[in-house]
């Protein structure tokens, strides 16, 4: 569907909707995605899918429906629908007003031609052809999208924006080990297929034959891959307003404090060049750059209108399609760098564990972010400075909280790391004392 | 519709598909979600489309539309082949699927009460209702949901198979969240994670007895405040059918998957311990471990009458007398190790393909009653109700928190505890099972959220259990 199409179905809704006041979002594109395991493409799906959400407002009542059918009678069902909700609502007392229409640019395209099934096949082929040659197994994914997203309200509200993304992944296995590598780019030609044939090999091939060692708290290196699993939980239980209001965030009480070293800082920013850019949110609000963590301090949460109205502030541009359980959320997470190199933060190991990957985690308390989780992937044994051998994987319980106060070092470098459409910008981070609580059979 | 899967299986077959199908989908959904004495949201949503999954020169491809129209259907077609013919590029042998019976059926669902019937202002009304129940001093959130949904869908093969089937799904949950201003306490009913699901009409939101249950919920949360610590160290567990489905799920749900087992899930999901040559030479559990995969429960969140390969729902045993004697599989897994396809291959919508995914995976009650379980026992805990989990990509080393706990000493129920968790591997774990309780307990849960896949997909699947004991069982988390 084109930009026009787009642009003049909100139009319709916005027009045709006899409400106080209305917001129509219409979201989707076109996705592929060829996936790889047992060193050949054994899935090649693709999809062209779009999503209307119509939301609707009379007085303080609110109704939302949802269409992926958008055909003319389809539309107006939904908008029957909605006006219909809202009727039948209960008054929502602090709920104020949809967005108004903040100054910035309305159109954004970060595009570039995705990949066709014969191009990406041949990404694909690059990396079979690699792991076959060292009697290795690949599995992985090629993953393609044009995403469009357009929002316009009732209040002047109207942006749009086209973004492309690829990922590509690459998970080797040996007999006794795996190893991961992955990167994601809005133009597909600026994949690195060489780092990630490098990267997913040798760690594979390092991996092989791991030692069991007792588990206990060790120093850690985690790469970019394992800091972003290990903080997912705190961008839903503690960066929003509805977090703090719900009580499930640690800065509640703490603004301004400086709770964690200096080299601790925490942000959103949707416009940087070192993020897959997301210039609006899902209710057509400009992002704003928003420090959670600055230098060590506590300083701010995210707000969608809701939260921001009720509060007598302005959104920052974190909304999620309304409505949701979760409130804002940071869809480009940053996690500060720091100037070591990652051969200087090895280097400065005496003994202690390089992580590639977590795997599954979990909360098991939200106040404190104290989290459960494996090792994926790859893990590794450094001693004296040096990485000496692969160790078997292993269990996790650490606070979030306790390994920013115990973080020592942070590197220079970051990589884009994109999960579910949302971006986590993320360094290695080395952090002592990080508890690993029991251990698995490989 | 018709003319939509006739262009798009008579394209596939002209453009060379040696098997084409064709899943075409409409979805109405309606959430309603109330907290501390607001309606947060409600919202309505319609989904249609269809997708068209081909083998063309021995590989697959798949492709999938939101436009349901003719000259769409040999569009989609079209793009599907040439997806697949991309596949086989790197084809090592031809996908090639096991023999079924082929049908042509048409399975409505009937129900007591259609949950659409009802007024939205009825459900609204007795969500806050619901909330009011639960306000206390020291409860911070209140918070209930309902969620109902309709499927109609079409499955259609070259292999002349015509299916429509219906699924009509209810459920809903309540929870009390308790902070003293040091800690939070979350107490949940009937289970976790949006409460129960079922493939039922209205009268299962009737069923759940939420009311009833309300004001205990928030009593329940705010005693979790003052309770002791749960203890640490080794010791026996009797654990309730609610956390039951998340062991079961997450410890022989997801490990006998097949394509997990063959590898295929690798890069996400991960593989499995249950390698093939353990099939009936691995004693996964203790003889009191019965564990079936059955998705002809009528009721069941993760029942069916067909799967998304037109395979009619089966009961068949994962695990029998302890026994590993059973994979969840798909037509071309089944093939590959020559098995008999038992119907596990589901899609979440119209725009995926499908996967091999849990039915409604049940542990088979035994003979003993609660109080003969805890009798058993000098010193554990009895734990329910899931609060956390993570477990090793092999499916091996689990950790689980619940909920809530009570103290178990000298064969009797003492105080609560707040903070459980227990840990182990999976088939020590399993055998280590001496006890389950019996039929009177049994309830299978319906978890509404699984997910696997990529492109992910979230699926309905359920779990049934009673309670069920196990020994010397690593409690709380060391090195704390």
């Amino acid at each position: 569907m084109n930009k026009e199409r787009i642009l003049q179905i909100l139009d319709y809704v916005v027009k045709h909707t006899k409400a106080d006041g209305v917001e129509a979002l219409l979201m989707g594109g076109e996705s592929y995605l060829t996936g790889f395991a047992n060193n050949y493409i054994h899935r090649n799906a693709g999809e062209e899918n779009y999503e209307l959400h119509i939301r609707v407002v009379l007085g303080k009542k609110v109704g939302a429906t949802s269409t992926s059918d958008l055909s003319d009678e389809a539309i107006d069902a939904a908008i029957e629908n909605a006006i219909n909700i809202a009727k039948l609502q209960k008054e929502n007392k602090d709920f104020v007003s949809l967005p108004k229409n903040y100054p910035g640019e309305t159109e954004f395209e970060f595009v570039s031609d995705i990949p066709d099934a014969d191009t990406r096949a041949d990404f694909v082929k690059l990396l079979l052809a690699a792991s076959k040659k060292y009697g290795f197994v690949s599995s992985g994914k090629f993953e393609t999208e044009l995403f469009k997203v357009a929002v316009k309200n009732s209040l002047g509200v109207e942006r749009y924006m086209e973004r492309s993304t690829s990922t590509l992944k690459n998970i080797v296995l040996t007999d006794t080990s795996s190893g991961f590598s992955q990167d994601s780019k809005a133009n597909y030609r600026d994949i690195n297929v060489e780092n990630i044939l490098e990267e997913s090999l040798e760690i594979a091939r390092m991996g092989q034959n791991p030692v069991s060692i007792e588990p206990g708290k060790y120093e850690v290196i985690l790469t970019p891959y394992a800091v972003e699993e290990f903080l997912s939980s705190m961008k839903y239980l503690s960066l929003s307003a509805k977090n703090i209001e719900e009580g499930t965030s640690f800065m509640k009480g703490h603004f301004g404090e400086k709770l964690f070293p200096e080299t601790i800082t925490l942000f959103d920013d949707g416009t940087a060049s070192e993020t897959l850019k997301m210039p609006f949110d899902f209710e057509g609000v400009p992002k704003k750059k928003v420090y959670f963590i600055e230098n060590g301090v506590v300083k701010d949460v995210l707000y969608d209108s809701f939260y921001a109205y009720k509060e007598g502030k302005d959104p920052t541009g974190h909304s999620l399609p309304q409505p949701n359980e979760l409130g804002a959320y940071p869809m480009n997470f940053f996690v500060g760098i720091g100037d070591a190199t990652v051969e200087e933060m090895i280097s400065h190991v005496e003994k202690g564990l390089f992580v590639q990957r977590f795997w599954y985690t979990n909360p098991m308390e939200p106040a404190t972010l104290l989290i459960t989780g494996m090792t994926r992937d790859g893990l590794f044994l450094i001693e004296n400075g040096k990485i000496t051998k692969p160790v078997r994987h292993m269990r996790f319980t650490e606070s979030i909280l306790n390994a920013f106060k115990n973080c020592l070092e942070i590197s220079n470098v970051s990589k884009i790391i994109y999960e579910d459409g949302a971006v986590t910008t993320a360094p290695y981070m080395r952090i002592k004392e990080f508890n690993f609580t029991s251990r698995t059979e490989f | 519709m018709q003319e939509v899967i006739e262009r798009a299986l008579l394209t596939s077959k002209k453009l060379g598909a040696t098997y084409a199908d064709v899943r075409l989908i409409e979805r109405v959904t309606e959430d309603i979600s109330v907290s501390n004495g607001e309606v947060k949201g409600i919202k309505k949503r319609l989904a249609k489309g269809f997708g068209v999954r081909v083998i063309v020169d021995g590989a697959w491809g798949f492709f999938s539309s939101y436009r349901v129209e003719p000259e769409e259907g040999a569009h989609v077609a079209e793009v599907a082949v040439s997806i697949a013919r991309a596949s086989a590029k790197t084809k090592i042998e031809d996908a090639r699927l096991a023999p079924i019976e082929v049908y042509e059926d048409r399975v409505p669902q009937p129900v007591k009460v259609d949950p659409f019937s009802v007024p939205l202002n009825k459900k609204i009304d007795f969500l806050l209702s619901l909330d009011k129940l639960m306000e206390k001093p020291g409860i911070i959130v209140r918070s209930s949901s309902m969620h109902f949904s309709r499927e109609w869908k079409t499955f259609a093969s070259l292999e002349g198979a015509f299916i429509e089937q219906e699924r009509i799904v209810s459920g809903g949950g309540i929870q009390a969240i308790a902070t003293d201003g040091r800690e939070i306490q979350v107490r949940s009913y009937p289970a976790s994670f949006g409460g129960d699901y079922a493939r039922k009409g209205y009268e299962f939101i009737e069923e759940m007895k939420l009311e009833e249950n309300a004001e205990r919920v928030s009593n329940e949360a705010l005693m979790l405040l003052k309770a002791k610590p749960a203890p640490t160290g080794r010791m026996d567990l009797v654990i309730g059918p609610y956390q039951m489905a998340l062991q079961i799920h997450e410890s022989v749900g997801h490990p006998t998957e097949l394509d997990r087992v063959l590898g295929e899930e690798a890069s996400f999901a991960g593989t499995s311990f249950l390698t093939p040559e353990k099939l009936h030479n691995f004693q996964f559990g203790s003889k009191y471990v019965n564990i079936v995969a059955d998705a002809t429960v009528d009721y069941a969140l993760g029942g069916f009458a067909y799967d998304d390969e037109g395979v009619k729902a089966k009961k068949v045993y994962l695990v029998k007398e302890g026994v590993f004697t059973g994979y969840l599989n798909s037509r071309e897994t089944a093939q590959r190790l020559g098995l008999e396809p038992m119907g596990a291959m589901r899609a979440d919508g119209w725009n995926r393909q499908p996967i091999i995914r849990m039915t409604s995976i049940n542990l088979e009650p035994g003979n003993m009653t609660l109080d003969e379980l805890v009798q058993g026992i000098d010193n554990g805990l009895l734990i329910d109700v899931n609060k956390s989990w993570s477990i090793d990509q092999k499916r091996l080393n689990f950790q689980f928190g619940t909920e809530f706990g009570y103290e178990i000493k000298n064969g009797k129920i003492q105080d609560m505890v707040k903070n459980p968790s227990y840990s182990g591997i999976t088939y020590e774990f399993w055998r280590s099972c001496d006890g389950v309780g019996n039929e009177s307990y049994y309830h299978i849960l319906g978890l509404p959220n699984c997910g696997k896949g990529e492109p992910q997909q979230v699926m309905e699947v359920s779990h049934g259990s009673s309670y069920a004991r196990f020994r010397n069982v690593t409690v709380g988390v060391k090195n704390e």
